[in-house]
């Protein structure tokens, strides 16, 4: 009689483990002080947010922890004009920043990883240099720069398209370059090898494999531009405010619950992004740097 | 007359000041297996290269099957290749890594999936093609990176060290695979390695590269048991290396006897000797001996129950004159 392939699976009995549970075994000091560390960050992480979600349920117009009464009218209020004109704002630059950052992104990861060219090092350093530098002096500097040359008018959202690509192409370049040099280096020759022509080497090996990380960059865009304030406060203009700007704005008149609100939207929403593109794409690698181990 | 289906002539290729590949010639037959067989940096891997049109010769002539390909790129040289790392496309299944070849000759859809199949079939891997590499154990994505190299019915077919990944035991199973595919198929090719178990056990013929020449070329039986140079005698396989007048005398140790003085057969040179050590290796012994002028020598017999030797023994150490031969002194 022949078997079941899954006997021949000589995994052992979970009752078999021998391994004892990870409570049980007296840990010395450092583990136990590493894991309390562990617990604050998670702590100073969650708990504020959990904080402003459960103020924006208050009944009067302020700020109480715990909150007394409950309304729903804070949360109605994030959902009026005044919050979804920058909101929609805020989105639609985002896209955008983030299409256009894939978009130069692809190629200059590819020369920066494959080719050698006079003056490769400054390129990269100057695309790559916004990561280091503060945005908010990229955003004076951006400012200054565009009434020098006349283009004052310019200011808002053409101005912050161009601010918000220049530090967010930083991301796109990044995840690209590494699915490039995690992929094994004779996965090209063997594609030429088997008749594929120089393009079609790119559209059917290289470019299928570098895909992951181009959406990874385009998520990391579009999140940086979305929650960037440092930068977009110097030129932003009335009616073409990001929602950052305008939630700081508001904050002139205190915190209220609305913002509160607005708050824990405008952090929902890349929250879901990540978790959808999540399911298609594992951007998992780019944000834990495990490409080099597979 | 027939061509051969790989000819170089004085192929060439420096890097800088290093001559990688020093004016190499070569032939590799229709159907032959060809080793070439050297240690890192003898040019073995730059010759492949050359071949396959990664690496651009500086001098010299490549002809497969007689028609001249150095002007042709790697994609029109129609050859199949295995990789040690065996290069199989991470985000594609068996069936469309295997395929991939014939796709790229616009081989109509039907006919692909035929030819995938019997391929599969040919390295034993059928029912896997809808599998991810990821998904499939080395000695498996050796065989798919087989497959996909040999559906294209290439010219000839280059071997770039595809056994060093694997372990002993599927090394050994896959040498005789590939030996049995190669010679069932048919097809002239070049397989590149290190190791000289494999060089031996799989060749028509070994090409023994150093500093990127051709040390020697011939059949595993005359590399083995006619070294010309000194560094092939070592190379392969292990050697007692004297140092005389005439040259440098090559005896392998198997060929070397021991028995208790005065006992050698006539006809036979000997030497005094004392055993120093006794290396016990199951099925053989080592013997480590010492002659009068304090040469040391290596002999190994088979352990056959037979004499045994002891630390301190007091032996004669005997070879026929046709079991040894002269080489350079270099």
């Amino acid at each position: 009689m022949k078997r079941p392939a899954s006997w021949s699976m000589k995994r052992p009995a979970p009752w078999s483990m021998k391994r004892p549970a990870p409570w049980s075994v007296k840990q010395p000091a450092p583990w136990s002080a590493l894991k309390l560390l562990v617990a604050c960050i998670y702590l100073f992480m969650l708990g504020p947010i959990l904080i402003t979600a459960a103020v924006a349920f208050n009944q009067d117009n302020r700020s109480y922890f715990p909150p007394r009464g409950f309304s729903l009218r804070w949360w109605y209020a994030a959902f009026g004009p005044q919050w979804m004109q920058p909101l929609v704002f805020s989105l639609e630059l985002a896209t955008l920043v983030a299409l256009i950052s894939a978009a130069a992104g692809v190629p200059l990861a590819f020369a920066f990883q494959r080719y050698n060219f006079p003056g490769k090092s400054l390129v990269r350093a100057i695309t790559l240099g916004p990561l280091i530098l503060p945005s908010l002096v990229t955003g004076i500097a951006l400012l200054q720069f565009l009434s020098l040359v006349g283009l004052g008018r310019w200011m808002g959202f053409w101005a912050l398209l161009i601010g918000h690509v220049v530090i967010c192409l930083p991301f796109s370049v990044r995840t690209v370059a590494i699915s490039l040099a995690a992929m094994p280096g004779n996965l090209e020759p063997a594609a030429a090898s088997l008749g594929a022509t120089p393009l079609a080497v790119l559209r059917h090996v290289t470019l299928p494999l570098a895909i992951p990380g181009m959406f990874a960059g385009m998520i990391f865009a579009f999140i940086h531009s979305f929650d960037d304030v440092n930068l977009s406060l110097f030129i932003a203009r009335p009616g073409e405010r990001p929602l950052t700007v305008a939630i700081l704005s508001f904050l002139e008149f205190g915190f209220a619950p609305t913002l509160a609100a607005v708050s824990i939207l405008s952090m929902l929403i890349p929250l879901a992004l990540v978790a959808l593109f999540g399911r298609f794409v594992g951007i998992g690698e780019f944000l834990y740097q495990e490409a080099g181990n597979g | 007359m027939v061509e051969p289906a790989l000819r170089l002539a004085a192929l060439t290729k420096r890097f800088g000041a290093l001559i990688a590949v020093d004016a190499i010639d070569l032939a590799v037959a229709q159907g032959e297996f060809v080793t070439l067989l050297g240690p890192s940096g003898c040019g073995k891997t730059t010759t492949l290269n050359m071949i396959a049109g990664f690496i651009t010769p500086d001098a010299g002539s490549i002809r497969l099957h007689g028609k001249a390909v150095e002007p042709l790129p790697p994609f029109r040289r129609d050859l199949g290749l295995v990789f040690q790392d065996y290069a199989l496309f991470p985000h594609m299944t068996v069936a469309e890594n295997v395929g991939f070849g014939l796709r790229m000759r616009r081989v109509p859809r039907g006919e692909i999936a035929q030819r995938v199949a019997q391929a599969l079939d040919l390295v034993q891997l059928t029912g896997l093609d809808q599998r991810r590499p990821s998904q499939l154990s080395g000695g498996q994505r050796q065989r798919v990176a087989l497959a996909r190299a040999l559906v294209i019915q290439p010219a000839m077919l280059l071997l770039d060290e595809p056994l060093s990944n694997l372990d002993l035991k599927l090394r050994e199973e896959m040498r005789m695979e590939i030996s049995a595919l190669q010679q069932r198929l048919g097809i002239a090719t070049v397989f590149v390695t290190h190791d000289q178990a494999e060089a031996l056990t799989m060749s028509d013929r070994i090409a023994v590269m150093r500093q990127g020449r051709i040390e020697q070329i011939g059949t595993p039986n005359d590399i083995y048991e006619r070294p010309t140079t000194r560094f092939v005698a070592g190379f392969i396989g292990t050697a007692n290396l004297i140092e005389s007048r005439e040259g440098v005398i090559v005896i392998r140790p198997e060929r070397l006897k021991l028995c208790p003085p005065g006992q050698e057969p006539p006809d036979v040179r000997c030497w005094p000797a004392r055993v120093e050590r006794v290396v016990y290796l199951g099925a053989r012994l080592e013997l480590r001996l010492r002659i009068a002028d304090s040469t040391q020598l290596l002999a190994e017999t088979v352990n056959d129950g037979g004499a045994t030797w002891s630390t301190g023994d007091m032996a004669t150490a005997w070879f026929r004159p046709e079991d040894a031969w002269v080489v350079a002194k270099e």
